[in-house]
């Protein structure tokens, strides 16, 4: 007997959503910031798939729910997060030490600690690692980092066969879909497509639709690789910095699978994942899984330290990534954007993220955090349409666990993209930047702007109706007539008013 | 008691009404309301959009203006929450200490409309009347960065005639955003459309917020689709002392712009 | 394309220079971290017998059967619930108690037991550290009486025996048991589960699908005191 009730998130961290309609599209989504399309434009195929913003739309109010209800229930859930901010923010502040002490723990664990610079270099330490290990194939934990480094395609073509073990990944790898969506991230694929795609795939012609049948056609599918492939490559949720340990949280089981059953076990994370100390784990821990799946806990948590004599990997690597991050550490309304702990409560709490789903953000982090941190990571290079995808709600900053003000990391990002583009040519006529520093002047003096309301009273005029109303406005004004009209302006200003009510009074 | 009325550059320009609302109901409250001729922006839609070298400018204008006054009301919580929030950046950025604490001893002075009436007045029945069904909408800033909490439905309550009806979904965003109501049309079409189903949900008549600016977005939706419904700032409806007293459309239809 | 070494050297390098350090500051980020606030609960509020009852209500909520005994009934308890189960192979940490072993039994004692021997066996046995009563999990530190992961990980159902004296209520609480920092941990906050298709959720995706809990009352002194 099935409930349908959103189950908890599969691993942390997530692949990111990418929207698709429910016919394969003719161009696949792209989550490569560099070759993306602005979010204006990458919106659109989006907004128009009713099927997928009813079920991202779904998705996100289960979860929401959840959350809400354990919120509630956790009396103590501001102060947790103002400890997690603490506690994150403390790690960022004496990052080279903790750094260090993780890297000198974990080695002295057995543990060998890599750095890499950016994702060339990551992608090149994991691939001389599988050579050295003669490894053919690796089975993976979903990790949001390997996407960020776009690990998969580069150990495809470097000889070495990838298995994604979370449900949605295989789903997705055997059909050759894109994930449409960060908690579940084949819910745009029905029962019975996956019923087609693993019965093809996995040789299992009398297959059911059934989700139980189909969950447990993945088991036996992937145990087997499990029990085979010798190599395992994971994420990290935490590092612990006191212990050298590396903490990973998630689901479905087959993250205690690939860090169990190994030979060898290689861990990437982001240099910003370290907590000071175990302890600390304790915040943590209570505000992740309520964050992200409305759960008091998820259901799996490992930690381990180096290697273990006789159990687990006696092989073990990790991969401290910076790929942007010390530079984003450097900045002081920036820093608060590594905090991050992954647990997606932002864009749950998102709503624009509820219409457009994360493919239109076109990176591997999409929502609001997404939208400071991608920009951030492609240094403002790219990626520039991303801090005005966001209506300042505030949302999202009022439900992250870390208390990341996104609204303000997005005003300074804001600003900054403003600075790199007003000098472009191409800007100067730019209705926008026109018209904002036209604005400006206006706003200078009293005599200006009054004089601009009558002027633009007059042009205005020209575009009003009878009733009073503008249906249709030309150039960036048709950006707001298109499914607004918008009130003619009064004759009366209310400042023209008060002078004339002043003037009869005398 | 006086106060200093700050109109924000867009009610001067489109929503004059909601001004004279406040003059209105703050006279009708033994309030002595001085307006300055001077004033013009906060600043808020450049320093929103990225162009913060021009919002200072902005902000130094509006704290210099405003030195001598007791009290400064805004019908405007987004405008506020420029002041609150953003203001102290700005100015600790422009390092001019004389004009940082010029701003910090305004700070405390500057009230959103429902803040006057609630916390310096002490007022709840301000003498309306205005018998309509009526849904009112949490405008972001009003809701996240004000905390307004309860002082609108206080207000509401009291306002004879009126049949409220609450609003589902009222912390979600209506989709205006300021720029990016334009920068993102349609995604901000898509929030309005959402935010619509809830507000025809209640089956009121007017739909009321303590920003004009979400009410633009809103209302000229309503206008484009022919839905019925109408929005007006909470002001006007303070203000209201007779039936059927003040609305956009029947602003529009006594002073027709043609 | 840098060496992991000379990589380290820069990013070092960069982290220092935006933190405004200019090399290792153990003593200051220590005094740090012992400053910051920490007004979250930390030890729980519940009567002993209370937080046993939470415990319990929470592992009936994950489906885990649970069942209580007094301590010198545990061997029969074990015994009892081996015979319940149908199942004839079971997996047992070195370390366990032998009057735990019921006989008639086909015990795989994990002395470096081969992974597809595990995987064939029907159960494991095992004990644990401490469980949580706030949110119904288990914690495994993988001592010699639990034993390695591997085996609480592939069998199909894990026998689970747990003292009330080893309940908390609050996660916290678990953290202040540790004297020091363990290097194996895992959490079991009920079976894994997945809502990947259709967003119906289905129980057991690895990992045991069943688990059965011996609540050892060794919280009741004869007298009945708390």
């Amino acid at each position: 007997m099935t409930t349908a009730e959103l189950a908890p998130v599969s691993q942390h961290p997530v692949e990111p959503p990418i929207s698709q309609p429910i016919e394969p599209p003719a161009d696949r989504p792209i989550l490569d910031p560099t070759k993306a399309a602005a979010f204006p434009a990458a919106v659109l195929p989006v907004l128009r798939n009713p099927q997928l913003r009813k079920n991202v739309a779904h998705a996100i109010d289960v979860i929401q729910a959840k959350r809400t209800r354990l919120v509630e229930e956790k009396t103590d859930w501001q102060e947790l997060r103002s400890a997690a901010s603490g506690i994150r923010d403390e790690a960022l502040s004496h990052l080279g030490t903790y750094l260090e002490q993780f890297e000198e723990r974990c080695t002295a664990a057995g543990g060998t600690v890599h750095w890499a610079g950016d994702a060339a270099d990551a992608r090149r330490i994991i691939l001389d690692i599988l050579r050295e290990e003669k490894a053919s194939e690796v089975i993976k934990i979903k990790t949001m980092t390997s996407a960020e480094i776009q690990l998969n395609p580069f150990l495809e073509a470097g000889g070495v066969g990838v298995f994604e073990t979370d449900l949605a990944e295989i789903i997705l790898q055997l059909g050759e879909g894109e994930p449409s969506h960060i908690v579940v991230p084949a819910l745009h694929v029905n029962r019975s497509q996956v019923r087609e795609i693993f019965a093809r795939r996995m040789g299992l012609k009398d297959l059911s639709d059934d989700p139980k049948a189909l969950t447990a056609a993945a088991r036996n599918y992937l145990r087997r690789k499990f029990l085979e492939i010798p190599t395992a490559i994971s994420g990290a949720n935490f590092l612990v910095a006191e212990t050298g340990s590396v903490v990973v949280v998630e689901s479905e089981g087959n993250g205690r699978m690939c860090l169990t059953l190994p030979r060898t076990m290689i861990s990437i994370a982001g240099i910003e994942k370290v907590v000071p100390r175990f302890r600390d784990l304790e915040v943590m821990l209570q505000v992740l899984a309520r964050s992200a799946t409305g759960e008091r806990m998820n259901p799996y948590n490992s930690i381990w330290t180096g290697v273990t004599p006789g159990d687990g990997p006696q092989r073990f690597h990790v991969v401290l990534l910076d790929n942007g991050r010390s530079q984003i550490l450097a900045g002081k309304t920036e820093r608060q954007t590594l905090r991050c702990i992954r647990c997606a409560a932002c864009m749950n709490a998102c709503p624009v993220y509820r219409q457009t789903g994360g493919h239109a953000y076109g990176s591997v982090y999409p929502g609001p955090i997404g939208a400071i941190l991608t920009p951030q990571l492609m240094q403002m290079h790219h990626a520039q349409s991303l801090p005005y995808a966001s209506s300042l709600c505030g949302a999202c900053y009022e439900v992250c666990p870390v208390k990341i003000n996104i609204p303000e990391v997005l005003l300074e990002l804001r600003s900054q993209v403003v600075h790199q583009e007003r000098r472009q040519t191409l800007r100067f006529f730019d209705p926008m930047y026109l018209g904002l520093r036209i604005a400006n002047l206006l706003f200078s003096r009293a005599w200006l702007f009054h004089a601009a309301q009558r002027l633009g009273r007059i042009g205005l005029g020209l575009f009003t109706r009878r009733d009073g109303w503008i249906h249709s406005l030309p150039s960036l004004g048709a950006k707001w007539t298109q499914t607004r009209d918008l009130r003619g302006l009064p004759e009366q200003t209310f400042h023209a008013w008060w002078a004339a009510r002043e003037k009869e009074a005398k | 008691m006086r106060a200093s009325l700050f109109i924000t550059c867009y009610n001067d320009t489109l929503y004059p009404e909601t001004g004279r609302a406040v003059v209105t109901l703050l006279e009708r409250l033994g309030v002595e309301v001085d307006f300055s001729p001077r004033q013009t922006c906060c600043g808020q839609m450049h320093a929103n959009t990225g162009f913060r070298g021009e919002a200072f400018s902005q902000a130094k204008r509006l704290v210099q203006m405003y030195q001598d006054t007791e009290t400064v009301v805004i019908p405007s919580s987004s405008c506020v929450a420029m002041i609150r929030d953003q203001y102290p950046g700005l100015f600790e950025e422009l390092g001019n200490e004389g004009l940082r604490r010029q701003f910090a001893a305004l700070l405390p002075r500057v009230l959103e409309l429902s803040e006057f009436l609630i916390d310096r007045l002490k007022v709840e029945d301000v003498g309306a009347y205005f018998p309509h069904r009526v849904t009112y909408h949490a405008s972001c800033h009003g809701l996240r960065a004000l905390h307004l909490g309860d002082r609108p439905y206080r207000l509401l309550n009291k306002v004879r005639g009126l049949d409220f009806v609450p609003l589902a979904n009222l912390d979600r965003c209506c989709g205006f955003g300021g720029t990016f109501s334009v920068k993102n049309a349609e995604v901000s079409s898509a929030m309005m459309a959402v935010k619509l189903q809830d507000i025809l949900q209640t089956g009121a008549e007017f739909c009321t917020a303590l920003d004009n600016s979400c009410l633009m977005h809103l209302g000229g939706a309503m206008h484009r689709q022919y839905l019925g419904m109408k929005t007006i700032h909470m002001a006007e409806i303070l203000a209201g002392a007779g039936p059927g007293a003040t609305s956009n459309e029947s602003m529009t239809q006594a002073e027709a712009v043609q | 394309m840098s060496t992991s070494s000379e990589s380290r050297q820069q990013i070092l390098k960069r982290i220092y220079a935006a933190t405004g350090s200019e090399a290792d500051q153990p003593e200051q980020a220590a005094a740090q971290w012992s400053a910051l606030p920490r007004g979250y609960i930390q030890a729980g509020s519940m009567s002993g017998e209370a937080r046993i009852e939470r415990m319990v209500e929470r592992l009936r909520e994950y489906d885990a059967e649970v069942s209580e005994c007094e301590p010198e009934e545990l061997a029969a308890a074990i015994a009892a619930q081996l015979k319940a189960s149908g199942k004839r192979s079971i997996v047992a940490p070195a370390g366990l108690p032998p009057e735990w072993l019921a006989p008639g039994y086909d015990w795989k004692i994990d002395r470096d037991l081969q992974t597809e021997e595990i995987e064939k066996a029907e159960g494991v046995l095992t004990a644990c550290f401490c469980a949580i009563a706030d949110s119904g999990t288990i914690v495994l530190h993988h001592s010699a009486s639990e034993g390695r992961r591997v085996i609480t990980l592939l069998p199909d159902w894990h026998l689970c025996v747990l003292k009330a004296s080893q309940v908390v209520e609050t996660l916290p609480e678990y953290f202040a048991r540790c004297q020091t920092p363990p290097a194996l941990v895992t959490t079991i906050s009920g079976p894994s589960a997945t809502a990947d298709i259709e967003m119906t959720r289905i129980k057991g995706v690895h990992g045991p699908r069943f688990m059965n809990v011996i609540l050892v009352r060794d919280d009741r002194s004869k007298t009945r005191l708390n």
